[in-house]
């Protein structure tokens, strides 16, 4: 979970890796809770891990981030790519299998 | 004409550390050609207890150079030899009831040139029944935080495969025609192979292989960079358990930011002299593999 490939979806997607990150999953700064990256981590690890989990409670976090990355993977013309890719894959995967 | 590459591994780390480091892995100081990871969408079944996530991520290099120079110019077109980056799209289910996860990867461009699927199953071994083993590692697995009391799994067994296919040339033939003239086509493609192999390597020689061939050659290339390139994956996954055992999610979080300086500060700005010779040298060997074949 690197950084986004829109800079500026980052302001919801990413950890803050400087000092804040030392007090993650102690007393982490509600800054924090508004990236998406660090709600995700928090979520998976101390509630999904251990099977404790009921609802992604980083849903609303993921709207966001989605809503701004939506705009930069069409802008960038991935949205297509990743359509032919459904499309392709299909085809790719029904050779894989006959060939197989 | 599909290349396959399998082979079984296992992580001495527990399974929930190691799908957390799945999606923890990049950058890591052996990926430090990946540039972007993004969640294109996740969603989680409370009745099951899966996890499922799509992500995209942008990496530095396209196909293999030595894929790109057997390709026609036609295909590649203007821009296709100054850019650098390709998109891969993951698609992984966690079943932390089940204790297994299931992750694809595979390229998003040039599929049709080569589609590579990247299959991984990480899996918890069955709980030893034996009551002394089950308290050695009861200790292990509760000192590291992630696992509940009692929870004996120290280890995670994974499954990985490779699959390669070229369609170089052929999605239209394949659509008008049946299965069986496409094999024949493969048949007499390998013969033109092995008779052109013996020729002397020219200008344009690339030009006269048949589809066969160069879809075999193309398989083959990415087949090698497969097998080179797992070894890396490993030692990159085992980076981020280690930093997630000695400091947690900070330990992770801050090695990663320091790997990520890594690729800020060399990423963007091309390829320095040692890199480019290194990449050429790769070439002649791809090649130089070919022909031995």
């Amino acid at each position: 979970m690197s950084a986004s490939l829109a800079p500026e979806c980052n302001e919801v997607k990413e950890y803050v890796l400087s000092f804040r990150v030392h007090s993650f999953l102690r007393t982490v700064s509600k800054h924090e809770y508004r990236r998406y990256d660090s709600c995700f981590l928090k979520w998976y690890s101390e509630k999904f891990l251990r099977g404790n989990a009921t609802t992604d409670e980083c849903e609303p976090l993921f709207k966001q981030y989605k809503q701004c990355l939506g705009k930069a993977l069409k802008s960038r013309g991935i949205d297509s790519m990743l359509e032919e890719a459904r499309e392709d894959n299909r085809e790719n995967d029904a050779q894989h299998l006959r060939d197989g | 004409m599909v290349k396959f590459y399998s082979s079984t591994y296992d992580y001495s780390y527990p399974f929930p550390a190691v799908t957390l480091a799945y999606f923890l892995r990049y950058p890591n100081p052996y990926s430090t050609h990946v540039l972007s990871t993004d969640t294109i969408s996740r969603s989680f079944d409370p009745a099951t207890q899966r996890l499922t996530t799509v992500r995209l991520h942008l990496k530095r290099s396209k196909l293999p150079s030595a894929v790109l120079k057997l390709l026609p110019r036609s295909l590649l077109g203007a821009s296709a030899a100054g850019d650098s980056q390709s998109y891969i799209l993951e698609t992984s289910t966690v079943d932390v009831k089940e204790g297994v996860m299931h992750a694809e990867s595979r390229n998003l461009e040039w599929t049709g040139v080569l589609s590579v699927v990247e299959k991984q199953t990480f899996r918890r071994p069955p709980p030893p029944s034996d009551d002394q083993a089950f308290r050695q590692c009861e200790g292990a697995a509760e000192k590291h935080g992630f696992l509940e009391k009692g929870e004996a799994a120290g280890r995670t067994d994974v499954q990985s495969t490779v699959i390669l296919l070229s369609r170089l040339g052929q999605w239209k033939k394949r659509r008008a025609a049946g299965l069986q003239s496409e094999q024949d086509a493969a048949v007499a493609g390998k013969g033109v192979a092995e008779e052109e192999a013996e020729q002397p390597q020219k200008v344009g020689f690339f030009k006269s292989w048949s589809t066969a061939s160069l879809q075999r050659s193309i398989e083959l290339i990415g087949l090698k960079r497969a097998r080179r390139s797992q070894p890396n994956a490993m030692e990159g996954m085992k980076v981020v358990l280690e930093r997630m055992r000695e400091g947690g999610l900070v330990g992770v979080l801050e090695g990663m930011r320091r790997d990520r300086e890594m690729v800020t500060s060399h990423g963007h700005h091309g390829t320095g002299p040692n890199k480019v010779t290194a990449e050429s040298d790769q070439v002649i060997e791809d090649l130089g593999d070919f022909h031995e074949d």
